[in-house]
Parts: C-alpha cells; sequence; structure tokens
C-alpha cells in the first residue's frame, strides 16, 4: 500500500507516492527520474548517492523516502550557477581535471557544495575530513582536492567582487 | 529488497503505543545499521518499522546540573553542540570522529548504543562520564547506569516493547580533563581500538580518573585495574608507564579481519600514554 509524499526538491514542489520501504535513491533516480545520483555500495559507505538534504549531506541509499515529506532535498541536478550554468564548484572539476568515469562525482560536488556553504576556506585537512564519505577508484583524489581549493577560491572572490 | 511497514509517529507516546501494539514492530532511528543489515540480509527485517526520526521530544539537549542527550539527536548535532564540546568534549569527539559526514547528519546517539557494537563511538565517553540511559516502555519508565546497558556484541538490556529515550549525564565540575582517541584503518572504517579518559589533576596528583576503551572486548570495557594503579598517585614517566602496560593487559581484544589483537593493545598503551602525557608538568600548553 504506497504512501503519499510532498516535498521540495530542487526549489520545486514535488508529489509522490511510494512504498513504506522505498529508498531516497530509489524515488529519484525511479518515478522522479533523476539519474545523477548513483548508486556506488547500497550500504552507506561510498557516497555516491549523497544528496543534501534540509542543507545537510546524507546518503540516500540509507534514507527511507518517507523521512524526506516535508524537506529540502537537493540532488546534482539542482546545482547550478546564477546564470543557469554550471556551479562554480562543477566548473572547478571540469576545468581541473577532478572528474575520470564521473560516477563518484555528483556524491563528490555536492559534498564539496556542502562544505563551502558551512565553510567557505577549508584548509586541507577539513577538504580532506569533509569528503572522508566519498569514494574515488579512479582519481586518485589529488585533482579532487584542488578543484575544491579552486571553487572555494573563486567563490570567495566573487563574493568579494559583489559586495 | 526488504519489505515492511514504516511508521512515523510525532509523540513519545505514539511510538511507545505503536511497539507495544504492533507484534514484531522494530523502532529505528537514523537506520545506518538496521537498514545495511536488511538489505544485506544479515538480519530479518521486522514487519513494521517504528521510526522515532519525528518524536521532538527525543531530539533534545538540555544543559543544567544534569546535561540531557535525546536519542534521537543525530551524531552530527552532538559533535558540533557548543556545549558538549565544551563540557563532554570526549563525547563531542567521539561523535565527530564517527563515521563520515553524511553518516553522522543520519545517525543518532541512541542507535549507536542501542545497537551495541563493541566498537561504538560514543560508548567510552558515555562510561568514563558516569552516564545513564532512560528506558521507557507503556508501562514504565526505568534509568539504567551505561555501564550496565550493553550485554554483550549486538545485545542489550532493552526489552521488546522499550524505547531508550535519553542519556543522561550529570554536570562535570569545573577542572574535569576528558579525552577520546580512536585508530581505524581509514578514518570512515570502525574503530580497531578506541579510549576514553576522564580525572582532575591538580599539583601533578590524579583524582577521579575514569578510562574505558572500545573494540577491544565484547563490550566497551571500564579499565578498573587501569583506573586504580592511577586514582590518588602523582603523574611521572613511570606512573605513565606502568598503567599504560596494565591498560594494554587489561583489554580482551581479538584478531580479526581489522587488525591483531597486539596491536589493539598497542593502541590502547599509545592512547592512555598520550592523554597522560599531556599534563605531565612542563608539557602544559596555556590557553
Amino acid at each position: 500500500m504506497k504512501v503519499d509524499l510532498e516535498f521540495e526538491l530542487n526549489g520545486h514542489t514535488v508529489e509522490a507516492s511510494v512504498d513504506p520501504w522505498a529508498r531516497l535513491i530509489d524515488l529519484i533516480r525511479g518515478p522522479l527520474g533523476l539519474t545523477g545520483t548513483k548508486e556506488g555500495c547500497g550500504e552507506g559507505e561510498c557516497g555516491a548517492c549523497t544528496v543534501i538534504v534540509d542543507g545537510r549531506t546524507v546518503n540516500s541509499c540509507l534514507y527511507p523516502a518517507l523521512e524526506v515529506t516535508g524537506k529540502r532535498v537537493t540532488t546534482i541536478e539542482g546545482l547550478q550557477s546564477a546564470d543557469g550554468g554550471l556551479s562554480p564548484v562543477q566548473k572547478a572539476f571540469v576545468e581541473g581535471g577532478g572528474i575520470q568515469c564521473g560516477f563518484c562525482t555528483p556524491g563528490m560536488i555536492l559534498s564539496a557544495t556542502a562544505l563551502l556553504e558551512r565553510n567557505p576556506d577549508p584548509d586541507d585537512e577539513e577538504i580532506r575530513e569533509a569528503l572522508v564519505g566519498n569514494l574515488c577508484r579512479c582519481t586518485g583524489y589529488v585533482q579532487i582536492f584542488e578543484a575544491i581549493k579552486t571553487a572555494a577560491a573563486s567563490m570567495r572572490q566573487a563574493g568579494r567582487e559583489t559586495a | 529488497m526488504p519489505k515492511y511497514e514504516y511508521h512515523r509517529p510525532k509523540t513519545l507516546d505514539d511510538a511507545l503505543e505503536l511497539v507495544a501494539a504492533r507484534e514484531g514492530a522494530r523502532c529505528i532511528a537514523g537506520g545506518t545499521e538496521l537498514l545495511v543489515r536488511f538489505r544485506k540480509g544479515t538480519a530479518e527485517p521486522p514487519p513494521a518499522l517504528v521510526s522515532l526520526r519525528s518524536v521532538e521530544e527525543l531530539r533534545r539537549i538540555d544543559v543544567s546540573e544534569t546535561i540531557r542527550i535525546g536519542a534521537a539527536v543525530t551524531v552530527a548535532e552532538v559533535a558540533a553542540h557548543e556545549e558538549i564540546r565544551a563540557l563532554l568534549p570526549a563525547l563531542a569527539n567521539a561523535a565527530r570522529s564517527l563515521g563520515c559526514v553524511q553518516i553522522r547528519n543520519t545517525a543518532t546517539i541512541g542507535g549507536n548504543l542501542a545497537n551495541a557494537s563493541p566498537c561504538a563511538d560514543t560508548a567510552p565517553p558515555l562510561l568514563v562520564y558516569d552516564a545513564s540511559l532512560v528506558l521507557r516502555s507503556r508501562a514504565a519508565t526505568r534509568e539504567v547506569p551505561f555501564s550496565e546497558f550493553t550485554r554483550g556484541p549486538g545485545s542489550t538490556c532493552l526489552a521488546s516493547d522499550e524505547i531508550l529515550t535519553e542519556i543522561k549525564i550529570k554536570r562535570p565540575g569545573s577542572g574535569l580533563r576528558s579525552e577520546y582517541s580512536r585508530k581505524g584503518r581509514v578514518k570512515m572504517d570502525l574503530a580497531i581500538a578506541s579510549l576514553a579518559t576522564a580525572f582532575r589533576i591538580e599539583d601533578q596528583i590524579l583524582s577521579g580518573v575514569r578510562v574505558a576503551a572500545g573494540a577491544v572486548g565484547e563490550v566497551p570495557l571500564r579499565l578498573l585495574r587501569t583506573e586504580e594503579i592511577l586514582e590518588g598517585e602523582s603523574l611521572c614517566a613511570g606512573l605513565i608507564g606502568q598503567a599504560a602496560d596494565q591498560a594494554a593487559m587489561e583489554v580482551r581484544p581479538i584478531s580479526d579481519i581489522r587488525s591483531s589483537a597486539g596491536y589493539r593493545r598497542s593502541l590502547v598503551r599509545v592512547f592512555l600514554s598520550r592523554h597522560l602525557r599531556s599534563c605531565l608538568a612542563g608539557a602544559e600548553r596555556e590557553g
């Protein structure tokens, strides 16, 4: 017996009807058709399924869909810059070679975005700490961390320019 | 795909009612342990899950003469709470070291305790702070010292119709020093050994000593003999060595996929040495 729910997804109100045991990742990738969020392990270990709920990153593979009722959810599809292009973090990943196969990338970018929202000037240790829950099998992480530093710097610079 | 009913009570009374009335119902909070087990098939999903995430009474932190932490407070909230960081630094640091950001934002302190893994990060600090737990059923409320809560790996004294509702700690007086150290193979991994200490030190004399270790026994362990060696004594290099040796002997680690028993004992020795050495006269840093 499905249960109805309503929540905010990437800035829009969305209604859905789910099985009680459905996971948030199932709802996002299935009926809502947003396949940017990836299932890497289904066990909360790899972070490929990371989404942002009410400002905090969570593993959507371990998040019951029903718990998202009334909350604000952001998936990778929800990120963009003021002019509708890639967000600063997305751009930095693309330009900095922080992407190889791309499977970990949505999770990495969301974790980085959430970090920079809390801490606009993280040091190397803080960046590593924030990404402990996001695994990458391709890059060796160096260019991912550097992309985050680049994005942080450009966001701080943009903040100064509009101030 | 494991299937079950999923209830979201808004009040503790409703949650207790569901747990009592629905045959086989099981409580869930963050679900970072249970949902993994159901999926992997290492635990049978119950016919109904009673989610505690929307029960406001379980999500409060209250700091007065007694510090009260609701069981459904997330590990991230414990790690970030200003007063917990100031008054119970070992607990705040343990919470900060658990898993990763995504897990901490979902997992709860009550879940960490009720899951009763021998490696539970929040357990050794709660032992050194002499915490007690409030367990409630529809019919009754009882308070249990945390030291008596964990019975074995995955086993606690919670009855099937009981819910762990809060963790209570008597506010420490000023001057209590407490610390938590842990090591996993990588940061995200379970602890292969962890240590919490709490003590007072004045003119190099130790008092109120508490030492507790995790991931080195079937349950988180208070190291009573180690505490006896330190209690009332004057801190010096020799005492530190003696206590560290005793701690390494007193724990009961196993060798498993993550680490050997010998290495785990070494870690306990190193952690205790570090906690004590930082207090040696001359090693103090002001401010």
